[in-house]
């Protein structure tokens, strides 16, 4: 199949700066070369292409926009983009730099001290130091703010008890950014692997996002230094504007998963031929190909405005929440119709939207399901919280 | 030490031309543009060349119109090039080998490079005539459609591909050299590296600040035609192949009339 080359119809580009461009397509090259002749093994595998991550570090696609030592500074636009073209590739690629980048070191970035940002920063920015992010636990998804794991004041050291459940990089984590409650709330720690007490363990059978590494944080009375504590983390607000800035990234990269499944759809329906002609010359196939593509296309628009809108430092949750929960439908309902066009070839690995689909899945779950950013935006617009 | 590496920009490898009937332009609208493959061994092994040594400075030269600087940024500058001379130069469209061969040579008469390289050729015309006329202009040694090099004092050793098999080749310094796949593995830019390619020195120059007129062209090209739409195939039916192989024999000697 010819090489990916993205979908752009409204000529969205022309509205990109040469290198806002020249980082689109520097993204789409690493993962047409070293992303794409893997990616079905490790699906297969239910695993991460591990030695992939110096690459993703030395490119700049580790924590790309945020500012602090060793790490590359670029805009958030750039960043969203960065997340497209991984996304292309593959959610579990997208979702590795959204954890890296936007839940472990911004936090760092913006909440820590200037010791652990030159601490964790350069080597976790180099892909030289994975981290994960911990908010979930088994029994607090949607509401986090009913977590059970707790860190207890000792002296200089904070001792920490609890688990964390679905935590994308658990396994392959040398420091994990822990949210648990404290006396005075919730409190970010980075606890590193080795600390005694401290232990991950894979999750088994997922059939989405398999390309990437899932499992759950365990904390067995875990001393961990007031050094390792992020000092300006204060209150649940805090993990959730990591959120907001991972959620942007989502919301960006999901339109690459989409843009895939088109194009593969589109490739194909124009190749595959049925009662004498191609299937992309029956009505139907073309309502659904056109559907697609506008679809893509609004998403697009929305992202491009919100990149823009970060740029000039306006980055509010319920612009995100509603741009997440627009495109990660739309990337799915993309995935499943690209699938159906595939026919029964659809259903096997040797095209992308089967896996696509099966990954969104898990996007359209995580960091805040899709009904969740329905009632974020709902409060927002009428005043009335509608959670509880 | 100088290295120069002259490099073209070129529709990328998969635009489609829409050319319904012959005419004397392309419509060149929809292309979308990138820095020719080849060229990209010439910039990656002058990179090479710079991390080995020590106070080595890469210049690329181009010839073409300000939309070369987004490519010349990405594909030269960020990936390890110093600076880049644009020769933007409207009296040039349509320009032929010969006359943008004279025009690089004035370009690169600037300076006193020690090692000058090209893509074996374009993939857009296919010609692969520029990098072995300026070596001629210059009276520099060239050597072309290399493999492998191995730079030494005031001297080099490259491979180049030969039907068959390869030929060694030294050559002494200032040489010019055209680049061949298999030569090495051009990298990608770090995105950093693209956001500083802006900062570094890009100087755009017409014919006349190079000192020279604008050199005449030996040839033109008069039309551009679609190619011609293909035969319909006649398949030779019969129950036994011994009578399609007659059918067959009888069809090429009195309709193609080939045996
Ligand atoms: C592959 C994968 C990777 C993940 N990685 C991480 C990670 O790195 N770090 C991390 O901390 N977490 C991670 N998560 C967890 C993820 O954020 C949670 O799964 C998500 O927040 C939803 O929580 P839950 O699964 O417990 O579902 P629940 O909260 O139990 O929700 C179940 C259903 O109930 C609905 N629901 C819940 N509350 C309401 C309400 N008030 N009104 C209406 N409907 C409601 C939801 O929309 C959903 O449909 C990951 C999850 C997956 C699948």
């Amino acid at each position: 199949m010819a090489d990916y080359k993205g979908v752009d119809f409204y000529r969205f580009s022309r509205n990109l700066s040469d290198e806002e461009r020249s980082v689109r397509d520097t993204v789409r090259q690493f993962v047409e070369n070293r992303f794409m002749p893997q990616v079905r093994q490790h699906f297969k595998a239910g695993t991460f292409p591990t030695e992939l991550i110096g690459e993703l570090g030395s490119l700049g696609l580790l924590g790309s926009s945020i500012k602090g030592p060793g790490c590359p500074g670029l805009s958030g636009t750039m960043y969203g983009i960065i997340c497209e073209e991984l996304e292309r590739g593959d959610s579990g690629l997208r979702s590795f730099a959204s954890v890296q980048g936007s839940l472990v070191m911004w936090p760092i970035a913006n909440y820590g001290t200037e010791e652990q940002k030159e601490r964790w920063l350069p080597d976790l920015a180099a892909g030289k130091k994975v981290g994960c992010f911990g908010l979930t636990e088994a029994n607090h998804g949607s509401d986090p703010g009913g977590m059970e794991t707790r860190a207890a004041r000792d002296g200089d050291d904070w001792i920490i008890n609890g688990s964390k459940l679905w935590i994308t990089n658990a396994n392959l984590a040398d420091v994990a950014m822990v949210w648990a409650r404290t006396e005075k709330g919730v409190s970010g720690f980075l606890v590193e692997r080795g600390m005694e007490g401290f232990s991950t363990n894979p999750i088994h059978g997922k059939y989405s996002l398999r390309a990437s590494d899932t499992g759950e944080l365990v904390f067995d009375d875990v001393r961990v230094p007031d050094s390792n504590r992020l000092p300006d983390a204060i209150g649940l607000k805090a993990p959730l504007n990591c959120l907001n800035q991972a959620r942007y990234g989502i919301a960006w990269g999901v339109v690459g998963a989409a843009a895939d499944c088109y194009d593969t759809a589109l490739r194909y329906a124009g190749e595959r031929e049925q009662f004498g002609k191609p299937i992309a010359s029956f009505q139907l196939v073309q309502q659904k190909l056109v559907h697609m593509l506008t679809e893509i296309t609004k998403a697009q628009g929305l992202c491009l405005q919100m990149g823009r809108l970060k740029d000039d430092g306006i980055n509010p949750t319920p612009i995100v929440s509603l741009a997440k929960r627009n495109n990660v439908a739309m990337a799915l309902d993309c995935a499943r119709t690209a699938r159906d066009i595939l026919g029964a070839a659809g259903i096997t690995d040797e095209f992308s939207p089967g896996r696509h689909m099966v990954n969104l899945e898990s996007v359209i779950t995580y960091e805040g399901t899709h009904d969740v950013h329905t009632l974020i935006v709902g409060a927002d617009i009428t005043g009335i919280p509608a959670f509880r | 030490m100088k290295i120069a590496v002259c490099v073209k920009q070129v529709p990328d490898s998969e635009t489609r031309i829409n050319l319904a009937a012959p005419a004397a332009e392309l419509d060149q609208s929809g292309f979308t543009r990138v820095l020719n493959p080849y060229d990209a061994y010439a910039v990656e092994e002058a990179i090479k060349i710079k991390e080995a040594g020590a106070e080595i400075e890469v210049t690329a030269i181009t010839i073409g119109p300000d939309t070369v600087k987004e490519t010349l940024k990405k594909d030269c500058l960020a990936v390890g090039c110093d600076k880049a001379v644009i020769i933007n130069d409207p009296a040039l469209d349509g320009a032929d080998e010969s006359a943008l061969a004279t025009v690089l040579t004035a370009a690169l008469g600037r300076d006193s490079y020690d090692l000058i390289l090209f893509g074996i050729k374009a993939i857009d015309d296919d010609s692969g005539q520029i990098g072995i006329m300026v070596a001629e202009k210059m009276g520099l040694p060239h050597v072309s459609t290399i493999t492998h090099l191995e730079m030494a004092e005031g001297s080099l050793t490259a491979h180049r591909e030969i039907e068959g098999g390869k030929e060694v080749v030294t050559a002494s310094l200032p040489a010019v050299l055209t680049c061949q796949k298999g030569l090495n593995e051009p990298r990608l830019p770090s995105l950093p590296n693209i956001m500083k390619a802006g900062m570094k020195p890009m100087e755009t120059l017409t014919c006349a600040d190079l000192g020279i007129e604008v050199p005449a062209s030996l040839v033109e090209i008069k039309l551009y035609s679609p190619p011609p739409s293909r035969a319909e195939c006649k398949l030779v039916e019969a129950e036994e192949p011994a009578a399609a192989a007659k059918e067959l024999a009888r069809l090429l000697h009195e309709e193609a009339k080939v045996i």
